[in-house]
């Protein structure tokens, strides 16, 4: 581990000694490559659920969201490039991009292997770190503002998470912080301090899986952020996000407080979902819709966390195929900026006759957004819903069908307006990439296939996860 | 002696809620972080070179000494002076009493065996106190003061519980902290230059 961290960081900083964006692109490919590699040996040597430096572990939960960030990373790595091409960036600003696209896929992964409760908050803070940069790269007022307040709200929200990780370690024997060490003594924690502990932890932890109450500064670094990196921090950070939160879920299913836990996650998947819905149907901008589409997904997942059962396993798998429709939808919108140079809801239109495939990926990856079959998404609704309904929680179920029809006319609505709707004024259009439409659709074919054939090996991969033992 | 430095600590946050310069923010954050030097000194049981080590690094070097300069560095590049003139330093200083005592009686309520009792109402006070300069403080200045404020308090939150964590993860922990102080003054100053403001109301652009 300790030789995949150090090779990977000294080919992720080596951009900035780079003078050429072709020479950045090739150490680009060799860190996606570097990823690649790691996770091959993991499989090579079977080295799956093993300690590795004392504070990592290679159990299921961290390979799989190792795997799902590596696809991701190519796509945006890819994207990137093209992006900040059209952008006319200077190759000093080029290979900064990079090497922070590179640094934040670093700490993200040291994020899913960590298991130590101080560690991932580390790793977690790290993320705030590189993400700045990625979000004030345009260098704009808004970027500015945008990065302002990313760092000074994590870094405050991760302080109070910090503040719960100190309540949970009471329980601790001899300072140790494992989380396997944890779940066998939490039994013996005061009940109050396990519950501020949790609050703490999950309230901090939200500003990076984006969901209520801290979820405002991730809609406005993706807002801020150049679109193939936002594709990779509404999945691949929001995944680290989900991740810790889970390993603490995992860690609390022992706890006798686990009941009261899981109503705080319905609660939080609630608010989440109900500012999702609002937003989606005010917002003006094409990322900051996304966003709040992730902000709305997030909650469906932290319901289904709290309901847990079948409505757990359905969760962690509507973590996994979000990932490739949301960083799809990303990397289409980044297509759809060069055409019009603008994320203007309101001004731009007509998209289906101007780049065909990509509206129709866009059609397409709005279906699937919406859970209509063959979406994987409509997979674990069903399941999320029978769950809750089994549970006898109808109050639970009508509040979340009336909230998803909210969601579903916004999204709906925006999709045909930017396909069919024409520019409201004037508009310099600019060349189509199609290859990139073609390349972002690729994500969306995943997504599908996983939707209509769930293959054993999938399903045996998230009981495992879903394990609580 | 750890008496008398605690009492001292929760002075330093009373002055605080009405200080009006930046400068003296910066010393009293500089004067918090010898105060708790002194109060991790007073509690080591026996002597431990490692340990002091990561104290005096955590403490004297990072909380009193390198952290401050960058203060002090921003207040100098930005040339901002003093807070708001249209905030009330008598509604800070009695919001901040208010923290003091509802402190006292959460710590009353909530410590156990476990937990030293003084070490865990002055570390919620401290929290408190940092909130409070977020919220009623505008300029952004005295946010990042706050940020600091809420950092000091979580490491005598650490002291009140007694939670001795590996060398390696304080280490780590201190420069996160570090860092994203760094990077916040950084940002900060680039707010001055380019928004031409130093005001949290300024910064509403960004809105649905």
């Amino acid at each position: 581990m300790l030789t995949y961290i150090i090779v990977s960081l000294l080919i992720a900083i080596a951009p900035l000694a780079s003078r050429s964006e072709r020479m950045t692109n090739l150490i680009a490919t060799l860190f996606a490559l570097v990823q690649v590699a790691s996770v091959a040996l993991l499989f090579v040597f079977d080295r799956f659920d093993m300690a590795l430096l004392t504070i990592f572990r290679t159990d299921t939960l961290a390979v799989v969201f190792h795997v799902l960030m590596i696809a991701v990373l190519i796509f945006s790595l890819i994207h990137s490039s093209s992006y900040l091409r059209a952008e006319k960036v200077t190759t000093r600003s080029y290979n900064a991009y990079y090497t922070l696209l590179m640094l934040l896929a670093l700490s993200i992964t040291c994020v899913y292997y960590s298991y130590n409760l101080a560690m991932t908050w580390v790793f977690l803070e790290l993320t705030t770190i590189c993400s700045a940069g990625i979000i004030y790269h345009r260098e704009f007022e808004q970027s500015l503002e945008a990065t302002w307040k990313y760092i000074f709200v994590c870094s405050t929200g991760i302080a109070m998470a910090y503040l719960g990780i100190l309540l949970l370690s009471t329980v601790a024997v001899e300072g140790t912080l494992d989380y396997a060490a944890l779940k066998s003594v939490i039994s013996e924690g005061n009940p109050l301090y396990l519950k501020l502990a949790f609050l703490l932890i999950v309230i901090g932890y939200s500003c990076k899986m984006e969901v209520f109450p801290l979820y405002t500064v991730g809609v406005d670094a993706n807002y801020a952020a150049p679109a193939p990196a936002s594709a990779f921090i509404s999945t691949a950070l929001v995944n680290a996000g989900f991740v810790s939160i889970m390993r603490i879920y995992t860690l609390y299913a022992s706890s006798e407080v686990f009941a009261w836990a899981r109503n705080v996650l319905i609660l939080i998947g609630i608010l989440s979902l109900a500012v999702g819905a609002m937003f989606l149907r005010r917002t003006n901008n094409y990322k900051r819709f996304l966003s709040y589409s992730t902000v709305e997904n997030m909650g469906i997942v932290a319901i289904g966390m709290g309901i847990g059962g079948v409505a757990l396993w359905a969760a962690v798998f509507h973590v996994m195929c979000h990932t490739f429709i949301k960083s799809s939808m990303f990397y289409h919108v980044g297509v759809m900026r060069h055409v019009y140079d603008s994320y203007s809801i309101n001004r731009i239109g007509n998209y289906m006759n101007i780049n065909r495939i990509g509206a129709i990926g866009i059609v397409v990856g709005t279906l699937l957004l919406l859970a209509f079959p063959p979406s994987p998404l409509f997979v674990t609704e069903v399941m999320l819903f029978s769950e809750i309904a089994s549970q006898g929680r109808w109050w639970l179920l009508i509040l979340m069908v009336v909230l998803m029809c909210v969601v579903l006319y916004a999204i709906w609505s925006r999709s045909l307006r930017l396909n069919y709707h024409s520019n409201q004024d004037e508009l310099h259009l600019s060349e189509v990439n199609r290859r990139l439409s073609y390349s972002a659709s690729v994500l969306l074919l995943i997504a599908v296939a996983v939707g209509i054939w769930q293959p054993d090996m999938l399903k045996d991969i998230i009981d495992s996860i879903v394990n609580l033992q | 002696m750890t008496l008398s430095l605690i009492i001292l600590y929760v002075l330093t946050l009373l002055y605080l809620s009405i200080a009006e310069r930046f400068r003296n923010h910066t010393t009293i954050l500089a004067v918090q972080g010898l105060l708790l030097f002194g109060i991790a000194i007073a509690r080591l049981h026996e002597f431990h070179p490692v340990e002091m080590t990561v104290i005096i690094i955590e403490t004297l070097v990072f909380k009193a000494i390198v952290i401050p300069a960058i203060l002090m560095t921003v207040i100098h590049r930005t040339k901002i002076n003093r807070i708001h003139s249209s905030s009330t330093q008598f509604g800070a200083l009695v919001m901040s009493i208010i923290a003091l005592i509802a402190s006292c009686t959460i710590t009353y309520y909530m410590a156990d065996e476990r937990t030293d009792m003084i070490f865990f109402g002055v570390a919620l006070y401290a929290l408190l106190s940092g909130l409070i300069l977020i919220v009623m403080r505008k300029r952004i200045f005295a946010h990042l003061v706050g940020f600091l404020v809420i950092e000091n308090g979580v490491f005598l939150f650490s002291m009140a519980i007694g939670v001795e964590l590996p060398m390696l993860i304080n280490l780590a922990i201190m420069l996160d902290i570090l860092i994203s102080i760094l990077i916040l003054g950084t940002f900060l100053s680039r707010v001055d230059n380019d928004i031409h403001t130093d005001e949290s109301d300024a910064l509403t652009s960004i809105k649905d």
